[in-house]
């Protein structure tokens, strides 16, 4: 789980092109989608719904399923686990 | 009368704010040339590297402009202040990228097809100014005094009192961006003719090349 | 100050003449079907033109097999509203034209073929660009004074139109052909898949349950004329076009404000400018595009503007399915249409209004009541909004 969380992040990093920030900088639950936190907006959301499918081969039909799922990289990790089993 | 208050040029190699280079491209450098601007010029805002191309480079130069013409910001109302810019490529740059994307990436990248449209380059400078006023943009064979004379007339006719303007081509081998403000006012400033625009625009190509040959 | 009016032409999914569009929008007959495109096993629900280049080809006489079908969708509607016009050298005469893809359908060929090596022939990348679209249009109408091109997404169309008005009105030319084209292509089809706005289902404009919207393609082109160009040309005036206006939303690079500012901004200069009351407008065409998005901002709007007393409104979107650029002067032709015999179209699919705000459009066809002037808006990608109005009179 923790390897899948460092993947995660470095994911991420390079799908929203996200320069200045490294996987250092992004802790397992950090509030991708506040401004307190990572700051990501509508379209990032979508770049990660490319990415769960392109990366771990899951796709996410509806957008509103996103926000509970994006909600940090922790959500993230606990949905990819819960699909793939 | 109308006056052309400040300009900005981005090439290859040079960028200069109403004549004065103010950023030299560093070959060596691990960073796009926008991206060095970006750093040096010390920028503030994120979202800069989400952009395509052509935002950046609409952005940078809007910025260097406000920065050389503060008025830009605190003399408007936020609706009358028009943008009229227009290029000859559209926004072929990142349609290939988001094809490339589909075709050969798996599947399409939505933050690239927002790019897809060349007057996205304008609703990212609204959003940042929070600009309510007209945007118009056109694809031309190429830059052309005349197109931006007649639209800013009829533009400062209407409700706008400031346009912003810009020919901004930017494709894979060729940065041509010419970013000027037109003002009613600006009695110290560059009259606005079709002769005066033209030489301006000029500048950049001779300053480009001038730098190249160092 | 007013414009006339004096030649419509369209091609889109519900008709390849102003006639077939017309009898379609009285039946109520949506032309959004089931879709693939060739060579592709994937089906879609979209607004596809019924004529494939062959035939456009053959009925325009047009034997370069470099043009892209946004050029020949283009030069149908053009020519149907240049009707044979003449030209003359006292008659200043223009064609502004807008696109979003392009000569993006011939483009998409020719990568496909660069990226598996199967002789791609570079003679395509020369109709690439938006301004060729538009160049063959002028080559063959003859037009060679004022020609531009535009491209500012969703609103283009209607941007296309109001240039051409103020052009007209500073007297710099006497007539002007203005409109927008575009063609259905893979490039737009995944686009709008990427953002989650394309149903998969038929559009629901204005309707709680509305998924996204339905790709169409389509063209269609007004021709504007001074007084003089009108005495030169003997053209009937088919209706006024009194007020038009642009503002930007910034929000948002695709998505529209939730408080609609760009969008009010747009519909309120524009009516102001006509000097038509709010009570005069007749009815709206609504940009309704049938996304959650841009159907519950535009309603905001609607109602920032006209409070209670909303007028009749709909989307005919449900009709062509959004054509992109070729949208605003589309909608324009229905508005001009909508005039000239006193209808107003029915907004299909509509069942329930959205919660938020209530509304509900007109869902059957009505002839009875009198239409004189209506609001027609069209907000495009980077929070481009433009609203225009038309009346039968100056």
């Amino acid at each position: 789980m923790e390897d899948l969380k460092e993947e995660l992040k470095k994911q991420l990093i390079e799908q929203l092109n996200l320069e200045e920030i490294s996987p250092a900088d992004i802790d397992d639950d950090t509030l991708l989608f506040s401004d307190k936190g990572l700051g990501l907006d509508s379209i990032d959301a979508l770049e990660l719904i490319v990415l769960l499918e392109k990366y771990h081969g899951i796709q996410v039909t509806k957008p509103e399923e996103g926000k509970e799922v994006f909600r940090s990289i922790n959500s993230m990790a606990e949905y990819i686990c819960k699909r793939k089993s | 009368m109308k006056f052309i208050t400040a300009y900005c040029h981005l090439r290859e190699n040079i960028c200069s704010v109403n004549g004065e280079i103010v950023s030299m491209r560093d070959n060596d450098s691990a960073d796009s040339w926008f991206k060095q601007i970006y750093k040096e010029q010390e920028f503030a805002y994120p979202k800069f590297y989400k952009m395509d191309v052509l935002s950046q480079a609409g952005f940078l130069t809007s910025e260097l402009i406000k920065r050389a013409n503060p008025g830009l910001i605190t003399d408007y109302n936020d609706d009358e202040v028009a943008m009229l810019f227009a290029n000859r490529s559209s926004s072929a740059e990142t349609d290939l990228k988001f094809i490339h994307s589909y075709q050969h990436n798996g599947a399409p990248s939505p933050s690239l097809f927002v790019y897809t449209l060349p007057n996205i380059v304008m609703g990212e400078i609204a959003i940042l100014n929070k600009w309510y006023g007209e945007n118009l943009f056109a694809v031309l064979p190429g830059f052309n005094p005349d197109f931006y004379m007649n639209h800013c007339s009829i533009l400062l006719s209407a409700d706008s009192e400031a346009v912003l303007c810009s020919w901004l081509e930017v494709t894979g081998y060729q940065i041509d961006a010419f970013t000027f403000l037109i003002e009613k006012k600006g009695e110290k400033s560059i009259e606005f003719t079709k002769d005066t625009l033209s030489e301006l625009a000029e500048l950049g190509g001779q300053q480009n090349k001038n730098y190249a040959n160092y | 100050m007013s414009v006339r009016i004096t030649g419509i032409g369209i091609v889109s999914a519900i008709g390849l003449t102003v006639q077939e569009n017309l009898l379609a929008l009285k039946d109520g007959r949506t032309g959004i079907m089931p879709f693939s495109f060739r060579n592709d096993n994937k089906t879609f629900l979209a607004g596809a033109v019924r004529a494939t280049n062959t035939d456009l080809r053959k009925e325009l006489h047009i034997h370069d097999q470099y043009v892209s079908r946004t050029a020949l969708l283009g030069l149908k509607a053009a020519c149907e509203a240049w009707q044979n016009g003449k030209h003359c050298d006292e008659i200043r005469t223009g064609l502004i034209s807008s696109t979003s893809v392009g000569g993006m359908d011939l483009s998409e060929k020719f990568y496909s073929a660069y990226l598996h090596g199967n002789n791609p022939d570079f003679e395509i990348l020369r109709m690439h660009d938006s301004g060729s679209t538009t160049e063959k249009i002028a080559v063959e109408l003859g037009i060679s004074g004022y020609i531009n091109t535009l491209s500012t997404a969703c609103s283009s169309g209607a941007n296309a139109i109001m240039l051409g008005a103020r052009l007209l009105l500073q007297g710099k030319l006497d007539r002007v052909l203005v409109g927008g084209t575009d063609a259905l292509t893979n490039f737009t089809v995944n686009g709008f898949r990427s953002l989650m706005i394309y149903d998969e289902q038929w559009c629901r404009p204005f309707d709680e349950s509305r998924e996204g919207l339905n790709l169409g393609e389509g063209a269609a082109f007004l021709l504007l004329e001074n007084e003089k160009s009108i005495r030169f040309s003997g053209n009937r005036t088919l209706a006024f076009l009194n007020g038009w206006a642009n503002a930007a939303d910034a929000y948002h690079q695709t998505a529209s404000s939730p408080e609609g500012k760009g969008a009010t901004l747009a519909i309120q200069k524009a009516i102001e400018k006509s000097e038509i009351s709010l009570s005069g407008i007749s009815y709206i065409n609504t940009h309704g595009t049938g996304t959650k998005n841009n159907d519950l901002s535009e309603s905001v709007a609607l109602k920032n503007v006209f409070g209670e007393h909303m007028p009749a409104f709909s989307s005919t979107k449900s009709f062509t399915g959004h054509t992109l650029a070729a949208a605003g002067a589309i909608e324009a032709v229905f508005s001009v249409l909508s005039i000239q015999h006193q209808l107003i179209y029915p907004n299909i699919n509509f069942r329930s209004a959205i919660p938020e705000t209530g509304l509900e459009p007109v869902t059957i066809l009505q002839t009875e009541k009198p239409v004189s002037a209506v609001l027609s808006n069209s907000f495009g990608f980077g929070g481009n909004n433009s609203s225009l109005v038309f009346s039968n009179h100056e």
